[in-house]
């Protein structure tokens, strides 16, 4: 048994300046996946397995890219002994509803792959449009990011998405999964309520009446629920072996059938509502996605064993009456509630470059009342189980994929940083643009 | 036309005779007999006569007997007013096509002709009017209303319906307006009407920005407009005198139409009245009338019981409208979660504040401004009158008042001897009983029926239409040869139906009994419609519940860990004693055995953690209106002071996170920004109220892909910089220009000539060159940043602070030996193109090269945690713990020059600091108080409570706005929605993120 020190003898960027040069081009390398029947026993660290309270002084045996065994005392001969120095060891983090691999700069369109055209596309599917070699990944990998749902937008239903991981030379041998869940954003209940005149710049078809704009959302409620009951139709002509191949409509199979759940894109109540009922009279299994308002219906979402990912923590409160920390509490009266809570940066906006800031969300809901456990659960085993990879992802489990982190701290605490990282055992880069930056500069010469 | 001119004369001349087959002017001689008369406001005689002769009153009295010429008018029942004035009339704006230029950012570059700029960069505005004018395009005070007045009989008649006889008409649009023209209700020729033809100037901060997005697009912009037209006006008067005193022997001075009108302004001959638009505003009106040294009035924005306090100041008069918002109707009842407590504040309140502003001791006038349907004026006079203004206000406020505000009082207001017989005369209870009806007005000694007046009785008579009038010079149209027959008719009717008594009996449409008028259709809801309830008001004004929470005279917080951000460091056990708002003492065990001193609050600080207040080196979040002005190049002009936002949710929001103090930054859509405003969040206050007084002045300059405008779209390509070069180019160009007009100025200081034309841009620009105004610049790239910092030391210029700043670690040995700050990003990065090289060790790499570091929001929620951004330089390139919580308390402050006063805790320092449930760097951490001077305006014990009241408040109002409202309410319709959700400008972007780009 070997007994290697922490931190391990892979050479590092700062330890090495030769290397500099070189991997201030390169993009992050991947690791090769053919070799590496590794079999590793991490030890001494506060192991974090999620699924109950964090074992000090904790073992975990990794072998052929799977948990073997973890506990205070594990045996396992062969392995390499890695020692973790006391530091923790957590289940790599899962980047829900993301824009990571799709979007590189949010403001040149040249490097944007997330939003479709069309109202109506399910067989538009996002693993196939990830970068691998995207600088975002390394980044957000390096805070303990080990596995992320790419995310298509665009219209009402925008898509299927899949689970990619953080390690591989293809997008396909980065993609876990495929499909994992059908996006629809359900139509917006909001009122416009804008004077005409004051609208700028004046919208086609603003100012319309609000019983206008009440009646057009109905019609679009109905268009969603129209265009489901014509894929159940569709899939009934498919099992009776009539109808030939149409490609919405066979994107559609797997969610009509019930094996991928529906995420559906809701903040409002209005629009949680209805997406619930709709939801029940279908028999369909929905997951909330963005979920602002979402605690106000808490009993209703728990009534219906219906998850929310959690997207708001960080956004200002639009009505003061509701307290200045509403949306740091929402994810606690959620869960207090009964409801399965996730949280996700979101794929819109500045989503992709502030995804590697997952964990902080899951504190400030921490800090205003959160148990440490749920928010937890709610980075890593409820995502893996809201993408049906409960099994395999989101704790660790003997039987579980090694895909592990070492921080040098609490997680959730900004201070700390990751140190080391497995993805399916495969120990993985941690160095990124934003390192490779960091020394080149620091060893800048002062100017004369 | 000829006919129009005669009946110009005054009444010494012979009776007009129009020629024959015209209706003839009708004897100018009448009693009228047996009304309750209300002389003026605060007297009224009953069973009283007024003789009226050729439009003027001769006499009043009780015991005043009818001359025998005297056509005599029985009003026994009825009260007659002296003529109401609506002091600001404005016309519906007509839509208007745009005729050329107005692109945005001004004039096109690509034009060959020299000197075509003239006032920087706007010369192709598309103006309101042809010919000569001011620069900028919505600056037209030559704009005269008496010049193109035509009376509309229809609107007349509307105005005429409610008691109106006279009205100021005012310009539609624009920043400085024009000028208004007081005019008689009469359908006469305009020749005839006009009472006075100059009245005031006009001054609107116009919401939105101009057609074409020219100059000024922003409110602060507006401000700037005003001020430099004034002093434009103030200098052309003074160039064109020297002019004339060299008999021209010297170079002409450029004509300029509306400089010239602006000086009856600035002599104080005609006052100008301000329309703030929004509350707060109220304040700046004030205050840039009182900088340009005018008599002023202010039309009331409606919301002044948002801050009384500010209107007292202004201690000018408010003309008045009464256009309250009407209750919504909304689809389904889930949806009303989307109407916020301040809009149904606003709709409660509303009635309110015309006694809101009369119990602060202004004078007021009413004006039907802003009604579309000028029937509901009566109905929310009423409703006014249910909310505390008394009758006697109000009638001064429809006569006396405006008489005076417009210079008529010799001529209008009261019912006496000698002036304008223009009356207003109601019968039943009188003009502030909805039910009761306006009968008739008299203009200028003539009648004028009020046709929706008249009963069923009346109409089926052919009584319909009013139809003294009409005889006098030109009849136009149809509408006389029956109003003539009718009038007949009428009066015949009218004389079998009154009591016998008098020698020469008429009514003034029919006299009916009390209590049979009820056939009328779309009359006003009564009084008696309401219940007491819905005359009751809910809203609470919105500052209730902010504020100081407590202030003791002296403060000691016991057992704490103290972050002192100084030499001191980081004390555990440590006591904090506080006193007249600074900080005395700081160390263990200060008072021990209980002695503290005598008014001391003592504080139990175990296990709490206290550090300095935090700093926020770049916000947008106190601001109102938009926050760039980016129409042009260089707005050193605007200055962000005029517009800060004191009311915005966000100031709660940011305290509650321990923030203090706040630099509030115009955008980065232009290289040259707008000057910047340090405030402190002593929630409360008002705008200038907020301000930190000794924080030097700055300006925001900004570099890179926003002021070249790289990512607006291929539309927004011809404005001057679309390159890194030419930003370059554009600032030295604008240096050496300042550095003239610096040395224009030294030369007339020893020359006393004619000063030269004071420049707000270049002012601003010279003090920075003269070291009295601080750079704080937006900027990414290094080469960029190099770049300013070379170009600045070629001036002699030190710049404050690089903001953004993210590839700073790239230059950080030149930042730091030029002397600036650094105030960055934690960790933003990959959202334009410059930001891609942008590491989040960019803070601890700049400050281990010696540039003082601070981290900013420049979001509404990144300034939420900003405690939590500092533990980033902790987690990105290892920077100590109190150095990275330096950078959000003493680095900024050291950036803005404000750190002899704040940013850490030392004895003398102000006691701004914020409590905290732990290390402010852990995630697990909250913030628990925040205090400012000593005081405490965050708890967070009461935060729950403070939301909870607000909550029943709104929960309240729901109830009665849904009973005002709804399907057959007296509101509904789109209408009435659109009244209701018209947002404040205060609240505009309460729950929205504003950054840099953000316009409006």
């Amino acid at each position: 048994m070997n007994n290697i020190p922490f931190p391990s003898r892979r050479p590092t960027a700062g330890t090495v300046p030769a290397l500099l040069a070189a991997l201030a081009v390169l993009p992050w390398t991947p690791t090769v996946r053919a070799a590496d029947p590794e079999s590793l026993l991490l030890s001494n660290a506060i192991v974090h397995v999620v699924t109950g309270a964090p074992l000090p002084g904790g073992m975990v045996w990794i072998r052929d890219g799977k948990i073997q065994a973890v506990g205070t005392h594990v045996e396992a001969s062969g392995a390499t002994l890695v020692d973790l120095g006391g530091r923790h060891l957590y289940p790599g983090l899962i980047s829900l509803d993301s824009a990571l691999g799709l979007e590189e700069i949010e403001s040149v369109r040249a490097t944007l792959d997330t939003t479709e055209v069309g109202e109506f596309h399910p067989e538009v599917e996002s693993w196939i449009a990830v970068n691998p070699d995207s600088e975002l990944i390394p980044v957000t990998r390096a805070n303990g990011i080990t596995h992320a749902e790419p995310a298509p937008q665009g219209g009402t239903i925008a898509g299927l998405s899949g689970v990619v991981a953080f390690d591989g030379w293809t997008m396909e041998q980065m993609t876990i999964k495929k499909p994992a869940a059908l996006h629809v954003y359900w139509p917006s209940m909001s009122l416009d309520v804008t004077p005409r005149e004051r609208m700028r710049p004046p919208t086609p078809g603003g100012g319309r009446s609000s019983d206008e704009q009440a009646r057009e959302r109905v019609a679009r409620v109905k268009a969603f629920d129209d265009f489901f009951q014509e894929a159940r139709a569709y899939a009934k002509g498919r099992a009776a072996g009539k109808a030939g191949v149409n490609p919405p409509w066979e994107a559609m199979l797997p969610v009509v059938r019930g094996q991928i759940p529906i995420m559906v894109h809701a903040d409002d109540t209005r629009q949680i509502k209805s997406a619930i009922k709709w939801a029940q009279t279908n028999d369909c299994k929905i997951i909330i996605v963005g979920g602002q308002d979402a605690w106000e219906v808490a009993p209703l979402l728990a009534e219906r064993q219906v998850p929310v990912i959690y997207e708001g923590v960080f956004t200002v409160p639009g009505q003061e009456q509701r307290g200045y920390d509403v949306n740091f509490k929402a994810p606690e009266v959620l869960r207090a509630a009964g409801v399965k809570v996730a949280f996700s940066v979101g794929a819109s906006g500045m989503g992709a470059s502030f995804a590697r800031n997952l964990p902080y969300e899951a504190a400030q809901a921490v800090a205003f009342g959160l148990p440490e456990s749920d928010a937890l659960k709610g980075i890593t085993l409820y995502p893996a189980q809201i993408l049906g990879l409960g099994d395999r992802l989101g704790s660790i489990e003997a039987g579980k994929e090694a895909s592990l982190f070492v921080a040098d701290g609490n997680i959730f605490d900004i201070r700390s940083n990751v140190k080391k990282m497995w993805i399916a055992g495969r120990e993985v880069d941690l160095a990124s643009r934003h390192t490779r930056l960091f020394h080149k500069y620091k060893n800048r010469p002062l100017p004369q | 036309m000829a006919l129009a001119l005669l009946s110009g004369v005054g009444r010494a001349a012979p009776p007009d005779l129009v020629p024959p087959g015209y209706r003839p002017i009708p004897p100018g001689i009448h009693a009228l007999v047996g009304a309750r008369v209300v002389v003026k406001p605060d007297e009224t005689l009953t069973n009283a006569t007024i003789i009226v002769r050729d439009g003027l009153i001769e006499r009043v009295g009780k015991s005043v007997t009818p001359p025998a010429d005297a056509r005599v008018w029985d009003l026994t029942g009825m009260t007659v007013y002296a003529g109401f004035i609506d002091p600001h009339l404005t016309a519906a704006a007509a839509p208007r096509t745009p005729t050329a230029g107005g692109r945005g950012g001004g004039a096109p570059v690509n034009d060959l002709t020299a000197g075509t700029v003239k006032f920087f960069g706007v010369s192709s505005q598309d103006r309101e009017a042809e010919g000569p004018g001011y620069e900028v395009a919505r600056v037209t005070p030559e704009r005269q209303m008496a010049r193109s007045y035509v009376p509309d009989s229809k609107a007349n008649e509307k105005l005429r319906e409610i008691g109106f006889t006279a009205a100021n008409v005012t310009p539609e649009r624009g920043i400085v307006r024009g000028v208004s023209a007081l005019v008689a209700l009469s359908d006469e020729e305009p020749n005839a009407t006009v009472i006075r033809p100059e009245v005031f100037q006009h001054v609107a901060f116009e919401i939105g920005g101009g057609r074409g997005g020219g100059y000024p697009g922003s409110l602060m912009g507006m401000v700037a407009v005003v001020r430099q037209s004034f002093l434009d006006a103030e200098h052309y008067k003074l160039d064109q005198d020297d002019y004339r005193k060299h008999d021209g022997q010297r170079p002409r001075p450029a004509y300029n139409p509306g400089l010239e009108a602006l000086e009856p302004a600035l002599a104080k001959k005609m006052r100008v009245i301000f329309e703030p638009r929004t509350a707060l505003m109220v304040d700046r009106a004030t205050r840039v009338a009182h900088e340009l040294n005018l008599e002023f009035g202010i039309l009331a924005t409606g919301q002044e019981w948002r801050r009384p306090e500010l209107a007292k100041a202004a201690g000018a008069p408010f003309i008045v409208p009464l256009n309250f918002p009407s209750a919504p109707r909304l689809p389904q009842d889930d949806d009303w979660q989307q109407v916020t407590l301040d809009e149904l504040r606003v709709w409660d309140w509303a009635a309110e504040n015309p006694a809101v502003l009369r119990h602060q001791g202004l004078e007021i006038a009413l004006t039907t401004t802003g009604l579309a349907d000028k029937s509901v004026f009566r109905k929310n006079l009423r409703l006014a009158l249910d909310r505390g203004l008394s009758e006697k206000d109000a009638l001064a406020a429809l006569t006396t008042v405006p008489a005076r505000l417009c210079g008529v009082e010799r001529q209008m207001g009261t019912i006496e001897a000698g002036k304008q017989a223009n009356l207003t005369i109601v019968d039943g209870k009188g003009y502030f009983d909805p039910e009761s009806k306006v009968r008739a007005v008299w203009i200028d000694g003539r009648y004028y029926r009020i046709a929706a007046s008249e009963t069923k009785e009346d109409t089926k008579d052919g009584t319909g239409r009013g139809g003294g009038r009409g005889g006098r010079g030109g009849n136009r149209g149809g509408a006389t040869e029956s109003a003539n027959s009718t009038n007949v008719t009428s009066t015949a009717m009218a004389t079998n139906s009154v009591p016998a008594g008098t020698n020469k009996l008429e009514t003034l449409a029919g006299k009916q009994p009390e209590g049979t008028n009820d056939q009328h259709t779309g009359a006003p809801e009564g009084r008696g419609g309401k219940s007491k309830e819905a005359q009751k008001r809910i809203a609470q004004s919105p500052l209730t519940g902010r504020g100081v929470l407590t202030n003791p005279p002296a403060l000691l917080i016991r057992n704490a860990t103290i972050w002192t951000e100084s030499a001191a460091g980081r004390l555990t056990n440590a006591d904090l004693y506080v006193r007249d708002g600074k900080i005395q003492k700081i160390g263990r065990n200060l008072y021990p055995m209980g002695g503290a001193p005598d008014n001391t609050l003592v504080m139990d600080g175990t296990g709490l953690q206290i550090t300095p207040g935090i700093i926020d080196c770049h916000s947008h979040s106190m601001i109102l209106g938009g926050v760039n002005e980016g129409t042009l190049p260089s707005s050193a002009m605007v200055r962000v002071g005029d517009v800060v936002n004191s009311d915005t949710a966000n100031i709660y929001a940011q305290l509650a996170s321990g923030v203090t103090a706040v630099n509030l930054l115009h955008g980065s859509a232009n290289p040259i920004g707008g000057q910047n405003c340090v405030i402190k969040l002593r929630d409360g206050e008002s705008p200038e109220g907020l301000k930190f007084k000794d924080a030097p002045q700055g300006i925001k300059f900004a570099l890179g892909e926003n002021v070249k405008q790289s990512n607006f779209g291929d539309r927004t390509a011809s404005r001057f910089p679309q390159t890194r070069m030419g930003v370059q180019t554009f600032f030295n160009e604008r240096f050496v220009a300042a550095q003239q007009y610096l040395q224009a100025w030294t030369e007339y200081r020893k020359s006393g000539d004619v000063p030269p034309r004071r420049d707000l841009e270049m002012e601003a620009l010279g003090e920075i060159l003269e070291g009295k105004r601080l750079i704080h610049c937006h900027s990414y790239r290094q080469d960029e940043i190099v770049m300013l910092i070379r170009l600045m030391e070629q001036f002699g210029v030190k710049i404050a602070s690089f903001q953004h700043v993210l590839e700073g670690y790239k230059v950080a040995d030149e930042i730091a030996r030029h002397g600036a700050g650094g105030s960055t990003f934690s960790d933003w990065w990959a959202y334009k193109w410059e930001v891609y090289d942008a590491i989040p060790y960019n803070g601890s790499l700049m400050r281990s090269r010696g540039v003082v570091v601070s981290f900013n929001s420049d979001s509404d929620d990144l300034a939420r945690r900003l405690y939590q951004e500092a533990a980033k330089a902790v987690k990105y390139g290892g920077t100590p713990e109190e150095e990275a919580l330096k950078f959000v308390t003493l680095n900024p402050a050291k950036q803005l020059h404000i750190d002899q006063r704040v940013g850490s805790l030392e004895p003398g320092k102000d006691a701004d600091f914020a409590v905290w449930s732990g290390s402010p760097l852990d995630s697990f951490t909250v913030c628990r108080q925040t205090w400012i001077e000593g005081r405490e305006y965050f708890d967070i014990a009461l935060a729950l409570a403070r939301a909870a009241a607000l909550a029943r408040e709104r929960s309240e109002l729901l109830v009665k706005v849904k009973k005002a409202g709804g399907p057959g309410g007296p509101g509904g319709g789109d209408a009435a929605n659109n009244s209701f959700f018209e947002v404040s400008l205060e609240h505009q972007y309460d729950g929205t993120i504003r950054h840099c780009l953000d316009n409006e």
